[in-house]
């Protein structure tokens, strides 16, 4: 065990956990920021996705004695209200079925988004490909990518 | 008032929570002091255990207790009580003796203070066997196989009419093919997983991941000897489901009771690892058809002998015959035959469409394999054999509007720009091919009951232990409590999800929407009469000293004379003036009504394009367009994201996905999603999905027959019919990977 710390959405947090423990256990269950998933534990999924500097990272391939010092943005530090453009647009496209993968989705579509502001299908297929969604919400969510973007150009001045 | 055959399309009740993290699934909730289990499983597939060694693994810090069949207590096995509900995974309980049944059998389960401590100990078990040779395939299960009469209700083996007598006539046009499909697990991203918490040894809550609230409830009250509403089970999300979270699996008795052994609260969460066994699988199926038809395409017999696997443990078997050619065709002479071979591999469940995925499959390949036969267009085959009657029970289908699914189809495709013959269609390198075959699924009725609250602001919330598995159940729920309470889509909130609310039935077989909405319809009248019963004695009601019976909803948030619209009396009035801040009715579960003159089930018809490089021959599904015909599209939304999901599914199970099981061990190999394929963003194409028909009112109240299945069925066939027409090689076992092409 370890006293670990880290920011977290902005905030300063101190942890004690086992060092081997992934990150995605750490936020779940020591920090209760239960809307980064568990979806299989060795970054194939893509349902633990979180941001680091903007960058979508995969919170179950961090053990916590690396995440010390570090500063990630979870799904509940990008809105709690669902304002943010990346959010909205899921909802107006009824991208959610069962939900349980969106919030890594959305995270990497703000990653992907950061990267290239007006991504063609080419490139939204690329930075999609490697989450997995058993539902099958992939065409609702090529269409919210693509509404999010547009949103969020219009913001920027 | 019309119903249109469209709902509104309103966006997800539960699209917020869903998209900012705050939907709670089950494992998610916060419960003091909670330990983690973490189990061992066997690495044999048949055999008994000799010894358990666990002393390196307990002197761990942080165990709290290891279990096995040695030092478990037994479970109590309290005789079902009438109307009780729940399916068991398996016949036997977990830990129970030292018989080792399918590789991957829980055998141990360490509870530890950590998840790392307890992963670690696990690892630390050492368990010894003396195995058997087991039994894996159908050849050797041969002297085991059974022909069940009946899979629960439903006539599995049938018979119409003289078969072979068609099958031998030299003049009939005839084709015989064998399809394959392989073992598929449903893989919700949501693993199974379990939170058990004691209070004293008389209470347990769990927070447990189901499509199925109260049968947990009745199971594990029955399992640990306990009264039925001692049992709490709270599941307000699921992360997906498609069957394999409908039964009650071994980690949910271990949970409970490592929970009870180890004094304090259990979280179990069933690794992505486990998801291949210890939760289900669609079993592998062999399926032979047989079709005679005449040289203008009318069939004269159908043969379906389909093959699957069971486990040694339960009896799930998967019909694929009965429920695909038992009621798709019109032909005189039909026959369905069905046998099951009891394997030593974990026991299989329902997976979306258990039986008429893979049947559709089968039978639709091999309809299109008739039409080219005959020199036929596949569409017009189907047209020639439409069924307007249920082909085996004669009676007439109820809202079938089949063949406008077929032409709208058609049309929104561009299916009369094809051309017919196999490789003649390119997209520069790229070979193209057009398949289409028919979805068919059908509308099943069970029993539930509701509640409602409505409150003097107008404000109303319906209760009903039923479940939304990403479905919309949520937002269909909220709309038909809106349309039937008479109340704005905004005052109303729908509950789901724990077993303290009146009974839903499992989450399964597209029943849902249909059967929870008709206990809503029912509650709905029970509260419009309770209104009526204020109104009748307030003096000041318009209502006064009329007869209750004369009245009803006449139109939103009102009550009135059913002969005289003219008067009537608001909901909030009648309550304000009795001096109530709300009022309370709930509606009985009763058996669900059955009309046996006629048949109810859901159609559609899926078109599909594939593009494949000739030289590295990989399929590419570029463009689907599906035309359901399920009765009433409650939400409209919502309602298309379910046909896509199940298209996507088929996508899938046609081009990429095999559970693989090491032929000597039984030991499955694909054991995560790495193996596993299952669709991503860049596999799946716009999706085009459309609706015709009418609410079918015949069925129930709602006019709705349900939509989470009928999506992936006939999907998979008009993938491979594609296939054959881009390529001219007919792939007849699943999934159609590139080798097979090459």
């Amino acid at each position: 065990m370890s006293e670990i710390r880290l920011t977290v959405n902005g905030a300063k947090r101190v942890v004690t956990v086992d060092d081997d423990t992934p990150l995605v256990w750490v936020l779940r269950d020591t920090l209760a920021l239960t809307g980064t998933k568990f979806g299989c534990g060795m970054g194939v999924c893509g349902s633990c996705t979180i941001l680091e500097n903007g960058k979508a990272v995969r919170s179950c391939q961090i053990p916590a004695i690396e995440a010390k010092g570090r500063n990630f943005v979870t799904i509940e530090g990008l809105s709690r209200d669902a304002s943010h453009p990346c959010q909205r647009a899921w909802i107006e496209e009824d991208v959610a079925q069962c939900g349980f993968c969106q919030p890594g989705m959305i995270l990497t579509a703000c990653g992907l988004l950061r990267e290239h502001p007006d991504p063609s299908d080419q490139e939204i297929d690329a930075a999609m490909s490697d989450s997995v969604c058993r539902c099958g919400t992939y065409p609702r969510m090529r269409k919210a990518i693509r509404r999010a973007a547009a949103a969020l150009r219009a913001r920027k001045p | 008032m019309s119903v249109t055959l469209m709902g509104p399309a309103r966006n997800r009740v539960d699209g917020r929570l869903k998209v900012t993290g705050a939907a709670k699934y089950s494992v998610e909730f916060e419960v003091p002091k909670c330990a983690y289990g973490w189990t061992v499983e066997s690495n044999i597939a048949k055999g008994k255990i000799t010894t358990i060694d666990t002393k390196a693994a307990q002197a761990l810090p942080g165990v709290l207790a290891i279990l096995t069949h040695l030092n478990t207590p037994k479970f109590k096995t309290a005789p079902k009580k009438e109307g009780a509900s729940g399916i068991r995974s398996e016949e036997r309980f977990p830990l129970n003796d030292d018989d080792v049944h399918y590789a991957g059998q829980y055998v141990a389960l360490v509870v530890s203070e950590t998840i790392e401590q307890a992963r670690h100990a696990a690892s630390l078990v050492r368990v010894s066997y003396a195995p058997e040779e087991p039994l894996l395939t159908m050849e050797a299960a041969e002297h085991k196989a059974e022909k069940p009469k009946k899979n629960n209700d439903e006539h599995v083996q049938i018979k119409k009419g003289d078969v072979e007598a068609a099958l031998k006539d030299a003049s009939l046009v005839k084709i015989e093919q064998t399809y394959i499909t392989p073992t598929e697990t449903h893989n919700p991203i949501e693993m199974s997983g379990t939170i058990a918490v004691w209070e004293g040894d008389q209470k347990l809550t769990l927070y447990d991941a189901t499509q199925f609230v109260k049968g947990v409830q009745n199971i594990l009250a029955n399992a640990f000897g306990l009264e039925i509403e001692n049992v709490r089970i709270i599941c307000p999300f699921v992360g997906g489901a498609f069957g394999c979270k409908g039964a009650v699996w071994m980690h949910v008795f271990l949970a409970a009771m490592a929970a009870k052994v180890a004094g304090v609260p259990v979280k179990m969460h069933v690794t992505r690892r486990n998801m291949f066994v210890g939760t289900g699988h669609r079993t592998p199926t062999r399926q032979t058809l047989s079709l005679a038809a005449t040289r203008d395409g009318k069939l004269q017999a159908i043969q379906h002998v389909s093959e699957t696997l069971t486990s040694m443990v339960g009896k799930f078997t998967e019909s694929c015959g009965a429920r695909s050619t038992g009621l798709m065709y019109e032909s005189p002479a039909i026959r369905v035959e069905e046998t099951v071979y009891p394997v030593n591999v974990a026991t299989p469940t329902f997976m979306r469409a258990p039986g008429e995925c893979p049947g559709t499959y089968a039978l639709e390949c091999a309809m299109d394999e008739l039409a080219i036969a005959l020199k036929m267009d596949p569409v017009a085959l189907r047209l020639a054999n439409h069924a307007d009657n249920h082909p085996t029970k004669n009676v007439p289908f109820s809202a079938k509007h089949l063949k406008e699914a077929y032409q709208l189809g058609a049309d929104k495709f561009g299916w009369s720009k094809r051309n017919r013959d196999p490789g003649s269609m390119r997209d520069g390198d790229l070979l193209v091919g057009w398949g289409m075959a028919t979805a068919t699924y059908p509308a099943h009725k069970m029993s539930a009951a509701a509640k409602v609250q409505l409150r003097v602001n107008g404000t109303a919330t319906v209760q009903c232990a039923t479940h939304d598995l990403g479905t919309g159940a949520y937002t269909a729920f909220t709309q038909i409590s809106s349309e039937q309470l008479g109340l704005p889509f905004e005052n109303v909130t729908f509950e789901l999800g724990k077993s303290d609310f009146p009974f839903g039935p499992v989450a399964g077989g597209s029943n849902s929407t249909g059967t929870v909405g008709t206990a809503i319809h029912e509650v709905a009248g029970l509260l419009h009469k309770a209104l009526a019963e204020l109104a009748v004695k307030d003096s000041k009601s318009p209502l006064f000293n009329l007869k209750t019976d004369d009245i009803a909803m006449i139109a939103p948030g009102r009550i009135g004379l059913k002969a005289d619209s003219a008067k009537a009396d608001a909901y909030v009035d009648i309550l304000k003036r009795a001096g109530k801040d709300s009022i309370d009715v709930q509606s009985e579960r009763k058996p669900p009504e059955e009309n046996k003159k006629q048949a109810f089930q859901s159609w559609g018809a899926h078109f599909c394009e594939v593009k494949i490089d000739p030289i590295l021959p990989r399929v590419q599904v570029t463009r689907v367009v599906s035309v359901m015909n399920c009765g009433r599209v409650v939400s409209a939304k919502t309602a298309r994201s379910q046909i896509i999901g199940g298209v996507v599914m088929g996508i899938g199970m046609a081009l990429t996905e095999e559970t693989y099981y090491d032929p000597p061990t039984g030991l499955p190999v694909t054991r995560n999603l790495a193996d596993y394929h299952v669709p991503t963003n860049a596999d799946v194409p716009e999706i085009d999905v459309a609706f015709v028909g009418e609410p079918d009112f015949a069925f129930n109240p709602i006019g709705a027959r349900g939509m989470g299945e009928i999506g992936i069925t006939g999907i998979t066939a008009a993938i491979a019919n594609a296939v054959y027409h881009a390529t001219g090689k007919r792939i007849r076992d699943l999934p159609i990977t590139p080798d097979k092409l090459i």
